[in-house]
């Protein structure tokens, strides 16, 4: 019987995923990502904490981002696998880009009424009196 | 390589091998089956099932619409129907129909592989979508929802009616379209025959993986929606709820983020099948394959940056509506490069007029037709007045049932000799397509009309009149609801007492057709390498035999 | 048969797949095809939590305020280095070192353990001072419109990723008790992959929830 290889291709030639099992293999960028990730961790905690305004979130997320992207390439192995399986990742996450998009610029561009108390435009306080913690002269 | 002696033996009929229908006949052979041809067939029995239960629903609510007044049931019991109508026809028929019953049962035969991906994981796909069919009959035996099948918060979060186990089925019923969509992707890489390239696919596989690609994005959303309503049911958070601050047109938008890709889940296999069809029964290449097989992904994708559509007059920013507006002219293009290519192909063929060519025609017809009002509707303008009114209603249906249940009769029909050996009566089969092509327009073209004449959708009572066309409809509806019945009768009758068919009494070129019909277990003895172009119908070859290698 | 067959447990290979290199692809593509659907699963709480972040910006920063960032802060790390004991049990496994594979699979559960019961005492601390969801808010030390809203939307994502938190200690279970009766070795340690690939994704999802939760 001759069941045929992969398609077009040698049966000899491995696949990207098990290419890397012809080498010995190091846990030692394991270690280096998990500092990483601690350093960054403490990054996004100080940087958290000096509540930066406008730009907080901003740096909150592409700390997240790099964070996301050590252990998906690292731990998760996507920097050894098949195309395939990055073009899966990478379209999930356009397609969450999407739907944040939308739906945030629908709240943002909204007939200002339409907002309920307390948004960027929207009337006063329910609370007028007294001051938020944040808001208290040192 | 050629073929085996084996499948050249079953090829011209004579089978050696017993088919997938004999080997095993105890009910736990079919129950613990990890063959996707049982899993194919036991979808197929499963849809068209609830397939019936859906349709009955709709007849017993035109059945009110006779009357313009309180009739045959009360206002609540109304909703209840139109709801149940559009749960059970969109999530326990439409969605699962053409990929999980003939998908299962045709992608691993075109792909020349043994089986899906993940056999015992497709058998998973079964039972969930079964269990989530069992706890939607009983919310329906215990009263069923009145929401809509769109769910609409604050109503759904608050009406005292079934919901939660609805929601809960539809959770479960996604689950089972995601394994599905992922198994026919995995499927799709890593199991094609040597040979079998990418350009080599068969159309009818790129339009399942364009499938696939929509079923493994929107359906978590979905999941996600249904699960925050029904934690909103049971405690009250407030995420959708506007007296906590909460905004119901989140809910729109997460529901919609799903549910308008959905209608391409339920299109695109349809559309595979027409690509199939119309070469072997024009006995023709396709015109432009590579602009149908392109256009397949077109539409998954393009399909998703549309759904503000569903929410013009819903409270969204203007911003919002005219983005959505102008993208959802775009996904339109793509079905129009589909049905001119799918017209160049029939173009000076060799036409076959057999009952799966009358569904194409009817396809075709239905699909321009509602296609077109669904660019009218895109119009944001046209769309304030037409929203939430009959005009709606036609346009989906026609889609949905003009189209899409013509492609899955013209696959039943198409695929029958295949799967089961025998062939249905042609006569009857044209008969039928004739009575549901007639009775689909005498239904719907007169709701065209009461929406363009402000009749609303969902309402139990209407006024005197607009009693002439809603009695058209119904009258339409029942012989509509004839031609499916007929269908339903000689299928059953050519299983049990028809005449055995060829292996491909088509003549078609399709990779599937290589194989026995019924196939063997296996499905090949040994594993075909393809050398050839899908539909290739420029060969000299005699009829009934494919160049394989 | 396949040479790469030889030596592995047997009913690895199945029979519809032309050879191991062929399954391992396919195994590793719908993993990741199901980690994109759970991405999109929460994606639509991160969606919920963008609309009403936006809309109640006072009542988000105020009431992240008032969550235990230290505690959170120690489930990130704990969560971080279970992603590092995971990855090292693959690695352990696939240069055929059974026993430090399994090891690093207990360390990882154990973490996962932890995880939860920090979690359970913030939870309960909630509870206490009812910083609730909805309309079982009633908490003082925060009374701004969208308060309610900031913890619906808490408790929905921590509750949500909690439950994939025990989904993977399932997982990880299986894949130890895999391991402990030798099923993976360096000739096949793809089932091991898999169980860990979900395991990343809980941790990738805190890592988004930790800064937009505890860090406004």
């Amino acid at each position: 019987m001759s069941e045929s290889g992969p398609s077009g291709r040698p049966t000899q030639a491995l696949h990207p995923d098990d290419r890397h099992d012809q080498r010995a293999h190091s846990a030692l960028p394991y270690f280096v990502v998990w500092i990483a990730l601690v350093f960054f961790t403490a990054l996004t905690y100080l940087t958290g904490k000096q509540h930066l305004g406008t730009w907080a979130l901003a740096i909150a997320l592409i700390i997240a981002c790099t964070k996301s992207t050590l252990v998906a390439l690292i731990f998760m192995h996507l920097k050894d696998s098949s195309g395939t399986t990055r073009l899966v990742f990478v379209t999930s996450l356009i397609f969450v880009a999407l739907l944040l998009f939308f739906t945030v610029s629908d709240v943002a561009t909204r007939f200002r009424p339409a907002t309920p108390a307390g948004a960027p435009f929207g009337t006063e306080r329910s609370q007028p009196e007294g001051l938020l913690e944040h808001e208290l002269p040192e | 390589m050629r073929l085996s002696e084996a499948d050249s033996h079953a090829l011209a009929g004579a089978t050696a091998a017993p088919n997938y229908l004999h080997d095993g006949t105890t009910v736990m052979s079919w129950l613990n089956t990890r063959d996707h041809k049982r899993v194919g067939v036991m979808f197929l029995v499963s849809v068209i099932f609830f397939f019936l239960i859906g349709g009955i629903f709709a007849l017993l609510l035109r059945f009110k619409l006779l009357e313009p007044g309180p009739f045959f049931v009360d206002a609540i019991g109304y909703n209840r129907l139109f709801t149940l109508h559009g749960i059970v026809m969109i999530f326990l028929f439409l969605i699962p129909s053409i990929p999980s019953a003939f998908g299962n049962f045709v992608l691993p035969l075109m792909l020349g592989a043994r089986d899906v991906a993940f056999p015992r994981l497709n058998l998973a796909s079964f039972y969930l979508y079964l269990a989530g069919a069992v706890l939607a009959i009983w919310a329906m035996v215990h009263g069923g929802t009145d929401t809509g099948w769109t769910f609409y918060t604050p109503y759904s979060s608050t009406t005292a009616t079934q919901v939660f186990p609805v929601l809960l089925a539809v959770f479960i019923i996604g689950f089972s379209s995601i394994l599905t969509g992922l198994n026919f992707i995995v499927t799709v890489h890593t199991l094609r025959a040597p040979g079998l390239n990418w350009m080599k696919l068969p159309l009818f596989v790129w339009g399942i993986y364009g499938t696939s690609v929509i079923q493994i994005l929107a359906t978590p959303v979905l999941s996600i929606t249904v699960l925050v309503v029904a934690v909103e049911r049971v405690g009250g958070f407030g995420l959708f709820d506007p007296a906590r601050g909460g905004d119901p047109v989140l809910f729109q938008h997460m529901f919609w983020f799903y549910s308008h890709p959905a209608v391409y889940i339920m299109i695109l296999p349809a559309m595979g099948v027409i690509s199939e069809t119309v070469c072997a029964f024009s006995r023709k290449n396709p015109f432009g394959y590579k602009a149908i097989a392109m256009s397949s992904l077109g539409i998954a994708f393009v399909g998703f940056f549309t759904w503000g559509h569903h929410m013009f007059v819903a409270g969204q920013s203007t911003f919002n509506a005219g983005a959505f507006g102008i993208l959802s002219m775009f996904v339109g293009v793509f079905t129009a490069i589909k049905v001119f290519n799918w017209v160049g192909t029939m173009y000076r063929g060799a036409i076959s007029f057999k009952t799966p060519f009358a569904y194409i025609c009817g396809f075709l017809y239905f699909l321009v037709f509602g296609g077109m009002t669904g660019v009218a509707l895109a119009t944001t303008s046209l769309d304030i007045h037409w929203h939430d009114t009959y005009f709606v209603v036609a346009h989906f249906h026609f889609i949905m049932v003009g189209a899409s249940v013509m492609g899955f009769l013209a696959a039943l029909h198409y695929w029958f000799p295949k799967m089961f050996g025998k062939m249905y009566p042609e006569g009857w089969g044209l008969v039928a397509a004739s009575l549901i092509i007639l009775g689909f327009n005498a239904t719907f073209i007169p709701q065209f009309l009461l929406g363009n004449f402000g009749m609303p959708r969902r309402y139990y009572q209407y006024p005197e009149h607009f009693q002439a066309l809603h009695v058209a409809s119904t009258a339409g509806a029942t012989l509509l609801g004839f031609g499916f019945l007929i269908i339903f009768i000689y299928l059953v009758i050519a299983l049990k007492w028809g005449s055995p068919s060829e292996s491909n009494p088509w003549r078609s070129k399709g990779f599937e057709w290589l194989t026995a019909s019924p196939p063997p277990t296996h499905n090949f003895d040994e594993i075909p390498t393809i050398t050839q172009m899908p539909h290739d119908y420029r060969t000299h070859e005699p009829p009934g035999v494919i160049r394989v290698s | 048969m396949s040479h790469d067959v030889a030596g592995l447990p047997p009913g690895i290979l199945a029979h519809h797949f032309s050879s191991l290199s062929r399954q391992n692809e396919a195994m590793r593509l719908g993993m990741w095809l199901f980690l994109a659907t759970e991405v999109l699963l929460f994606a639509g709480l991160f969606t919920g939590y963008s609309v009403y972040r936006f809309q109640f910006p006072e009542a988000f920063a105020e009431c992240s305020r008032h969550l235990e960032l230290t505690l959170g802060t120690v489930n990130t790390l704990v969560l971080i280095t279970s992603s590092l004991t995971v990855a090292l049990a693959i690695h352990y496994a696939r240069t055929d070192r059974r026993r430090a594979a399994a090891i690093c699979l207990v360390i990882t559960l154990l973490f996962a353990l932890a995880f939860l019961g920090i979690k359970a005492v913030e939870y309960a601390e909630h509870f206490h001072e009812r910083s609730l969801p909805g309309k079982y808010y009633a908490y003082e030390a925060v009374k701004i419109p969208g308060a309610a809203m900031f913890f619906s939307v808490y408790f929905l994502m921590t509750g949500l990723h909690g439950l994939h938190v025990i989904a993977g200690m399932s997982v990880l279970s299986w894949i130890l008790r895999r391991t402990l009766q030798g099923r993976y070795s360096s000739k096949y340690y793809t089932g091991l992959e898999l169980g860990g690939l979900y395991w990343h994704l809980v941790d990738l999802v805190w890592i988004f929830l930790y800064p937009l939760l505890y860090l406004i």
